[in-house]
């Protein structure tokens, strides 16, 4: 299966042969697999080096000429070490660009806490011309972004190198807009990218008690799909959110503060609830933060009770 | 006190201080040391016929909080109407401490956080090699804006990327040496690979003479402008440093400064 971050490079190719004004600049990391776009443009491709809230802030400056840069490197350095950048110089100033990030929650597994990073949602959905854009496969990076990359917003594209396992048709992959994966009526389930994965798992452990899930996922959280989630859950009365970001900011707060008018409904989450201090597989690291099939098995019956 | 000989734009010098007194807010010594530079960028060397004209220069204030400064300049050149300079401060102004381009037109970047203007300006003297444009970027950094570690990550992106359709001129007022002291500041944007010159920030033969060897550069080197100025210039009590940084002037100071000023009650 194709990894997001080789189609990012394809995409920015592809889009660059006809899109002179796209500027990509990334901090020493995907150098490798972007020399297809570098060759094409040499003009259009710097890497800046090590130094990424510069390189934010000079994307800026790209900006404000019209041009449309193109920013990557690593989630953290990216987004909360280059975070006054983003605030001041794209928030405030109301610029436009495009920020593609790689290495989700667990990515760096081996890595350790520098390197990991899940507060991003909270640091960059409070911006009012900003969107969350998080492909969960190469098809939807590359069908999200060409959807995206020339509005005039703070266009944040979050990347894993661990997509999920399914594929949508394409009509179906609208920026805003969420995908019903699977209907059921007993419970909704709530998730991103590769956490698509755990969400059909848990279906087909309800499948065998008789009890259906509906699966929501989205590859886009700002804008969030408000309807399709108020209207899964007024059905279900029960959901359950895969939030693969802070407890205190992610996906889990934003879904509540979504549904807190409906009445007689239940409510289970699983998020980062403490600092990801830890070494180990992606799977090592993903259990321990709670998101086994056992411990979602845990809630999902809490939510039965 | 004497006023000082050859002291120049006395009339945005009193307009800056009468408008920052009117509305209680503002930044006066550091919109003093930088006045100077100011004018004689707009008047000698700025070419800008509106705010979206692609063959414009661009003049970036780093130094945001001197920007009582640029919105005099801005508005004896016609680019900001006296009738919103006078609203400076209120609730309704596009105008306040620090410099905002949502809301003035020939305002080129929102400064305040020291260290970000000059990284726009390296950018967009990037854009401008990209597109093949002729167009100068000008900046203006305060020395305590050195600082910043992203002032040093720009100047090496600036100088990597051979921008020398770049000039950055530091405000050499001595922030910075009462604070954490720079030694060398020119060997250090020399060591960056940038052209190093030096003039007086208060003399525009002075300032001429560098813009003039800026122009001849035939290197691929930004260009760095170390002018040397006085914090508060202009009006001996408040130049240098201390408690004069973000105060106002009392009457009895403003009638003082009127006085330091060549301006008597009548005017």
């Amino acid at each position: 299966m194709k990894k997001i971050r080789q189609q990012f490079a394809e995409t920015v190719l592809k889009i660059g042969k006809k899109d002179k004004n796209i500027v990509v600049m990334v901090g020493d990391i995907s150098h490798g697999i972007m020399q297809p776009f570098a060759k094409n443009n040499p003009r259009r491709y710097f890497n800046i080096g090590i130094c990424e809230p510069a390189m934010v802030n000079v994307a800026a400056g790209i900006s404000k000429m019209g041009l449309i840069p193109i920013v990557h490197t690593i989630t953290p350095f990216l987004i909360e070490r280059s975070f006054e950048q983003i605030k001041l110089d794209f928030g405030y100033q109301k610029l436009p660009v495009n920020l593609v990030s790689v290495g989700d929650t667990f990515d760096y597994s081996k890595l350790g806490c520098s390197h990991h990073s899940y507060s991003d949602l909270a640091m960059m959905n409070q911006f009012n011309n900003s969107q969350f854009i998080y492909p969960g496969s190469a098809e939807e990076f590359d069908i999200l972004f060409n959807q995206a990359y020339r509005q005039k917003k703070i266009n944040y594209f979050r990347i894993s190198d661990f997509s999920h396992s399914f594929k949508f048709s394409k009509n179906k992959i609208k920026l805003g807009k969420g995908i019903k994966f699977q209907k059921g009526k007993d419970l909704t389930i709530i998730c991103t990218a590769n956490f698509l994965n755990d969400a059909n798992l848990v279906s087909e452990n309800l499948k065998k008690e008789k009890k259906t899930t509906e699966i929501i996922y989205l590859h886009t959280i700002k804008p969030i799909d408000k309807n399709l989630i108020i209207k899964s859950v007024k059905k279900t009365k029960k959901v359950l959110i895969l939030d693969k970001f802070n407890f205190h900011s992610g996906l889990a707060n934003i879904c509540i503060n979504l549904l807190k008018d409906l009445r007689n409904i239940k409510i289970e989450s699983i998020s980062i609830n403490d600092f990801i201090h830890d070494y180990g597989s992606y799977e090592n690291l993903k259990n321990k933060a709670g998101f086994s099939q056992k411990n979602i098995m845990l809630k999902v019956n809490k939510l039965f009770k | 006190m004497n006023i000082r000989k050859n002291l120049l734009n006395k009339d945005l010098r009193l307009k800056i201080i009468e408008t920052i007194i009117n509305a209680k807010e503002g930044h006066i010594p550091s919109s003093l040391s930088i006045v100077d530079i100011i004018n004689f960028l707009y008047e000698k060397k700025i070419k800008i016929k509106s705010p979206n004209d692609d063959k414009r220069d661009i003049f970036i204030l780093s130094k945001g909080h001197g920007a009582m400064a640029l919105y005099v300049v801005l508005n004896k050149f016609g680019f900001l109407s006296n009738t919103e300079l006078k609203k400076y401060g209120d609730s309704k102004s596009a105008l306040g401490g620090h410099p905002d381009m949502t809301k003035i037109k020939y305002v080129e970047a929102s400064t305040g956080s020291l260290g970000h203007g000059f990284c726009t300006a390296v950018g967009s003297a990037l854009a401008l090699k990209i597109k093949n444009k002729k167009n100068t970027v000008y900046c203006l950094t305060g020395d305590g804006e050195c600082h910043e570690g992203t002032i040093w990550e720009a100047a090496n992106i600036a100088t990597n990327n051979k921008l020398n359709n770049l000039l950055n001129i530091v405000d050499v007022n001595d922030s910075a040496k009462q604070l954490m002291p720079i030694d060398n500041l020119g060997l250090k944007w020399k060591a960056f690979g940038w052209n190093v010159l030096k003039c007086n920030g208060h003399s525009n033969s002075s300032l001429n003479q560098a813009f003039r060897k800026f122009k001849n550069f035939k290197n691929k080197k930004p260009t760095v402008i170390l002018a040397k100025t006085t914090k508060g210039m202009g009006i001996p009590f408040m130049e240098g440093h201390g408690r004069w940084h973000h105060k106002i002037p009392n009457e009895e100071e403003f009638t003082k400064i009127k006085k330091l000023l060549g301006f008597n009650e009548k005017n």
